[in-house]
């Protein structure tokens, strides 16, 4: 695959320091991470707008930017389509205007020609006489893509290209986007702080928090394995919860939480042994979570394994699942807050089983869906 | 009319043209500086160009004495070697009204450069396009409206000096007499009549500036 990405950056700006190195083997590489990372500020040093303090920047075999052979090639000739958050359209130009605005030079007839031909692969072709200010969120979004790509850039930054529209739009448009970004081959970097979105997008995902990177992994292996309970943090992961370890072992953890012994699966690849006694972080996913029918045989515990009793304090409604927040009847403060453990069900589960009159259940966890997050 | 309240309209006139040409030439690339770049020295820059707005004219007025009269930092230089000297002319009407009114214009145009998304600049860097090629295409069209109110401004500033002018280019009828200058020798001199006319005219002509400028501001945003 082309557009192979190597950044190393050390940036320092009044208030903040930016301290990263990452790859990525082209395709759509996400930086993920709350507001105020860095992920903006490794987009303008890729682009070659902010000149980092240190650091290296290879796209494709082509350096950018070295700090120790001193090469900083200039935003101008660096070729890379850049769309900005809110999109950055030139409001003074008409849209044919603003796709043309990075072919200067060309002579007009190839000029017209390639403006016409981004058009239409945009499915913008009969707006190129509007202004920006005619066009909806959807359209404005599409032209920047556009501006962006008429240059045949050799890598494309999106900035939060989702934020600035209405949240159907978004699902519809992320879709979109993630077809285009496999349709035009172009190597892409795209910041967003969600993680859905990033998913969506995504190849690989970096993780950005506070100016370092703090996990870089094909986006399958960040969901299911969070590299640090601050990662599974910013993830917005629900149940993260702390323990400690009873015993390790290269494929199971037995660790001790809320007077419970649970049983997690460990991982034999990243050989993880914590010692006994040890602090533990781990999660649980919310929708793995199973309720046990009280109109069944009792729970055996050689078929649930994890089992535990607890009383529903919340629940809340999100159209298609519910989320309920269930206290163990063990003694002691619950692990959040009000509650220990939230648990997803969709509505139909909800109703059968008349949760909303019946609230003391018993669940189980299979220990696949006990996650430990290394420390 | 007399043939002096006449001059004395033709000359504010020429004098307020050229004055807003030369704020234009010098005050909007000065704007764009201040407001676009850092270096050393930027708020000194920033001090001496707002300066002639807070002190009174005769103060700025007697600096450019110092500067440029006979006898000045830069004014004995020049009459040494051409026997001239810009002190009592009627350029130096227009060299007070100047820099009188570029606080005005180089204020609001600032105002107007900043005002610009640096994201649309960045756009246009990273799309192949220098930092002067950016401003012309990009910064300077965007930010046209408050450049040309400030403008507007600075007319009006130059049209209705007084103190500066006096102090460099004296009140020589039919020659640096200003309409403002021409007023205050009309009512020295007890010609009422002639006097009210000026008031007049200069308050309308200050009325359609005024309007002028909102209208430009107004669109500005």
């Amino acid at each position: 695959m082309t557009g192979r990405l190597e950044v190393a950056l050390a940036v320092q700006v009044p208030g903040f320091e930016l301290d990263v190195a990452w790859s990525a083997g082209g395709g759509v590489a996400v930086l993920f991470g709350p507001s105020g990372a860095g992920k903006t500020l490794t987009l303008q040093c890729l682009a070659g707008l902010v000149r980092p303090r240190a650091g290296r920047i290879v796209v494709d075999g082509r350096v950018f930017f070295d700090s120790q052979t001193g090469v900083n090639v200039a935003a101008q000739a660096r070729r890379i389509g850049y769309v900005f958050q809110g999109y950055a359209l030139f409001p003074h130009l008409t849209v044919a205007d603003n796709v043309g605005f990075g072919l200067r030079g060309r002579p007009r007839a190839e000029r017209a020609r390639r403006v016409a031909a981004t058009l239409d692969k945009l499915g913008l072709g009969d707006l190129g006489r509007r202004y920006p200010r005619d066009l909806s969120g959807g359209q404005r979004q599409r032209v920047a893509l556009g501006r962006a790509l008429a240059i045949e850039p050799a890598l494309l930054l999106l900035d939060e290209p989702l934020s600035a529209l209405d949240a159907p739009l978004r699902r519809a448009l992320r879709d979109e986007l993630r077809a285009l970004l496999s349709e035009v081959g172009t190597a892409a970097v795209v910041v967003t702080h969600d993680f859905t979105e990033a998913y969506r997008l995504a190849d690989r995902i970096v993780v950005y928090d506070a100016g370092r990177v703090v996990q870089a992994a094909p986006r399958a292996e960040l969901l299911w394995q969070p590299a640090s309970e601050s990662v599974a943090r910013i993830m917005g992961i629900p149940n993260v919860l702390r323990g400690t370890v009873v015993k390790a072992t290269p494929d199971r953890i037995q660790l001790r939480w809320r007077g419970q012994v649970l049983e997690a699966v460990n991982s034999p690849s990243r050989s993880y042994l914590p010692p006994p006694e040890a602090p533990i972080a781990f999660f649980i996913r919310p929708e793995y979570v199973r309720l046990i029918r009280k109109d069944r045989v009792v729970a055996d515990v050689q078929h649930h394994m994890n089992l535990m009793r607890g009383q529903v304090v919340a629940d809340e409604d999100f159209g298609t699942t519910y989320t309920l927040r269930i206290r163990l009847d063990d003694p002691g403060p619950p692990a959040q807050g009000d509650w220990d453990i939230e648990v997803e069900v969709p509505h139909l589960v909800y109703e059968i089983l008349e949760i909303e009159r019946d609230r003391h259940w018993e669940f189980s966890i299979h220990r696949g869906s006990i996650h430990v997050l290394p420390a | 009319m007399s043939s002096e309240t006449t001059s004395a309209l033709v000359l504010s006139m020429q004098v307020a043209v050229l004055a807003t040409l030369l704020n234009a030439i010098v005050g909007v690339p000065l704007a764009y500086v201040l407001a676009r770049r850092r270096f050393r020295g930027r708020s000194l820059v920033d001090l001496l160009t707002t300066l002639p707005l807070v002190l009174p004219p005769t103060v700025t007025g007697y600096y450019l004495i110092v500067l440029l009269g006979r006898r000045g930092w830069l004014g004995a230089p020049i009459y040494q070697v051409t026997g001239w000297s810009v002190a009592f002319t009627w350029y130096a009407a227009v060299v007070a009204a100047t820099i009188m009114a570029l606080p005005l214009l180089v204020r609001t145009a600032k105002a107007a450069f900043e005002s610009v998304d640096r994201d649309l600049e960045r756009a246009a860097y990273t799309l192949g396009r220098s930092e002067l090629r950016t401003a012309v295409e990009v910064t300077l069209p965007l930010a046209r409206n408050g450049i040309l109110a400030g403008l507007v401004l600075a007319f009006a500033r130059a049209l209705g000096e007084f103190g500066a002018t006096l102090m460099l280019a004296g009140n020589i009828p039919g020659k640096t007499a200003t309409v403002p200058l021409a007023i205050y020798t009309a009512v020295q001199t007890g010609e009422d009549a002639r006097a009210l006319m000026l008031v007049g005219l200069l308050t309308a002509l200050s009325c359609v500036v005024i309007v002028t400028a909102n209208r430009l501001g107004a669109r500005a945003t």
